[in-house]
């Protein structure tokens, strides 16, 4: 009997915190998206009342709600494969030595993924500014019109992105470089012994092998981006007219500006509902793809 | 970007959460002690404030703790307080944000029988806009006036002259012309900046041309002629190419480079300037709002509030006794620059021998305030400015615009 309770018992403290702060908060936001709490019912109770699913009828109709989830979209389809292909390539470039010069380049890398977000908002902003940004300097100084970096629709999104990209990389090069170690060296040098080129070894040997890392920096990069905040947030506050807002930055404005909990609960149930949809769908696809 | 955190996904949750536990995840909750206060004041630094109650304490032995709420995170602040009822004794507050303030029910109710005793928070002595019932939320006046902010014209008097306009403009249609003029100065020039962010501008112009955007009902109404004469102005100054178009426009740097030689700010731009550019002094001024039929201008700065479930009401109450002192106000002025609100101070001849001076408080007294409607940052002025921006950035059609703009606020009380 005892020997029975023992799994339980080791088990228990993990279960414990992530009922208290995963699957509670969860529960409650679905509770609170079914009111009309606000600060004042905050304070006190007796001012919420139960609405329903009103919340979300008026989430469906809302074009900023629309405008944040396309963005957000189009934030995760630019960014998500930019940070994997990007912290893929430089990680197999790292891993071709391991001297001194390759380490410092290894922390180089690392940086951004350290660097406080308000700083890096700082500098970048600095960079991107019409005025007096370094980026418009350049392109004056060959010729070229100036870019509105942080104000025109389009280049926001792809400003903000390359930001986030640019910070992104750093763990997830890390995780690759792991990754690279542990590929056996056997199957290199086979691979050797057939006359394979370096190419043909990355391609068809190295990358194989990494696809449980591939598969893990996916998922993560994924979510990551789907609850994208920080850098619209410090770098345009949303900006222009909502072009940059993504769903995460939406909730916040609805929840934490407007103090519409209710509501900004409302759409947070949906943002889970979404993420646990597309990762459900990418795990499917990875157990189709062990089977092979 | 971070690895994924799950309180994101329920990001508001973690606030009623907050409620629900009733923890308040901050050590700087109201003092128990009667001789104590813990005050929030708004600003990245208490230093100033700390040394302007340093006299207080000596005099009353009541020992002030100041915490610096950062402006941008007052939100959540209030939040976690009053979901933890647990708060400061007293408390800065912006007036953009006093009807968010009054509606939580978190600040003590400042009625004539509560103030008796203390005679500088008598509503005579502070500036009419700001004072007593022109602050009061529903009827009840729950803050007093602290420190005072109004928006003028600031204009770089060398560029003005050297593009042959001798005065500063004195209306809106004057300031539309010269800002044409110094746009011709050339490629990558203006005549003016309007901050894309500023909700305040608009209503102003609204003012300037002798409108109100509060109908007599107290409803937000901005189907008016004057409202569509500052659109024009609004839309105009755009329409000429006399303003940047780009939302990350540094102001001070725009002003002391030149580019954009004239804007309209309030009294922390005359220090911004004068810290970034101590040598352009001389070649800039500033100017009293231009008009339309009135050259009303914004009333804005902070009031002050005890937190409803203070244990130390009355020492509350002496403390703010004690900032609404003339000589308190004009002290302040001196540390940090923020205008005084008591009408004793702002006559004080240390005040009017200051020219710059002499500009903000002219315009202090016919100054307005904004709507006291439930949340004009993150609502109604979010959606006056949307409307406007994205007619002027985005070529959206003005009268399709603006109804909708009518219909988003007509049913927003500023009761």
């Amino acid at each position: 009997m005892k020997n029975r309770l023992a799994p339980y018992a080791f088990v228990a403290p993990a279960v414990a915190l992530l009922l208290a702060f995963g699957v509670l908060p969860i529960l409650v936001a679905v509770l609170v998206s079914l009111t009309d709490m606000n600060l004042g019912g905050l304070g006190d109770w007796s001012r919420i009342s139960f609405i329903g699913t009103e919340n979300y009828r008026r989430l469906l109709s809302d074009n900023e709600f629309w405008q944040s989830l396309t963005n957000t979209g189009i934030f995760a389809i630019l960014g998500v494969p930019a940070v994997i292909v990007v912290s893929l390539v430089i990680a197999l470039l790292l891993n071709r030595a391991n001297n001194r010069y390759f380490r410092a380049l290894r922390s180089f890398y690392f940086l951004p993924a350290i660097t406080a977000i308000v700083a890096i908002a700082l500098v970048w902003g600095y960079l991107y500014n019409t005025q007096f940004g370094l980026f418009n300097y350049l392109l004056s100084s060959v010729g070229l019109p100036q870019v509105q970096w942080l104000s025109d629709p389009i280049w926001v999104k792809l400003s903000v992105a390359l930001v986030a990209v640019w910070r992104g990389t750093g763990l997830n090069i890390i995780i690759f470089l792991a990754a690279l170690q542990s590929v056996p060296k056997e199957y290199l040098e086979a691979a050797d012994l057939d006359g394979a080129s370096e190419l043909r070894k990355t391609v068809s040997v190295v990358i194989p092998l990494m696809r449980f890392a591939i598969f893990f920096v996916t998922i993560t990069t994924i979510i990551a981006w789907l609850q994208f905040f920080d850098e619209p947030f410090v770098l345009t506050k949303g900006g222009p007219l909502g072009e940059s807002t993504s769903i995460s930055l939406f909730l916040y404005q609805k929840g934490f500006s407007a103090s519409q909990f209710g509501y900004a609960s409302a759409g947070s149930v949906i943002l889970f509902v979404i993420i646990a949809f597309v990762t459900l769908v990418q795990l499917r696809a990875r157990r189709t793809d062990v089977d092979h | 970007m971070k690895r994924p955190r799950l309180s994101w996904v329920a990001s508001a949750a973690a606030v009623s959460l907050l409620a629900l536990a009733g923890c308040s995840g901050s050590g700087s909750a109201s003092a128990a002690s009667p001789k104590e206060l813990t005050v929030w004041v708004m600003g990245d630094s208490s230093a100033h404030f700390d040394e302007l109650v340093k006299p207080f304490t000596d005099s009353s032995g009541i020992k002030v703790d100041t915490v610096a709420i950062p402006w941008d995170s007052i939100d959540q602040k209030l939040t976690t307080a009053v979901a933890s009822g647990k708060g400061p004794d007293v408390v800065q507050i912006g007036l953009s944000k006093l009807r968010v303030f009054a509606d939580s029910g978190a600040l003590l109710k400042l009625d004539d029988k509560t103030l008796q005793n203390y005679p500088n928070l008598a509503a005579d002595k502070f500036l009419d806009g700001v004072a007593g019932n022109a602050t009061a939320i529903g009827g009840n006046v729950v803050s007093v006036p602290w420190v005072s902010d109004t928006r003028v014209l600031f204009y770089r008097s060398d560029i003005l002259s050297a593009n042959g306009i001798a005065q500063p403009p004195a209306t809106w249609d004057e300031l539309r012309a010269d800002a044409k003029i110094l746009t011709g100065r050339g490629k990558g020039r203006y005549g003016y900046y309007i901050p894309q962010w500023d909700s305040a501008l608009p209503v102003i112009m609204t003012w300037c041309q002798g409108g109100q955007v509060v109908g007599s009902d107290g409803m937000i109404n901005f189907n008016t002629p004057e409202f569509q004469k500052a659109v024009d102005v609004y839309t105009g100054l755009y329409a000429d190419k006399s303003v940047p178009t780009n939302a990350d426009f540094d102001q001070v740097q725009g002003f002391t480079s030149g580019i954009a030689p004239m804007l309209v700010s309030g009294p922390y731009l005359a220090s911004a300037i004068n810290s970034a550019a101590p040598d352009l002094k001389g070649k800039w001024s500033v100017a009293p709002m231009p008009a339309g039929t009135a050259n009303t201008s914004l009333l804005a700065g902070s009031n002050m509030g005890v937190w409803g479930s203070s244990k130390n009401v009355n020492g509350a109450l002496k403390l703010l006794d004690f900032l609404s002192e003339p000589q308190t106000q004009l002290t302040f002025y001196k540390l940090d620059g923020q205008l005084p609100t008591v009408k004793a101070a702002l006559a004080d001849p240390s005040m009017t021998s200051d020219p710059l001076v002499t500009v903000y408080t002219k315009q202090l007294y016919g100054a307005k305030l904004l709507p006291l409607v439930p949340n004009w940052d993150g609502e109604t002025g979010k959606a006056l400015l949307d409307a406007l921006n994205s007619i002027v950035l985005k070529g959206a059609n003005r009268d399709s615009t603006i109804n909708a703009l009518f219909g988003a606020t007509n049913s927003t009380s500023v009761s």
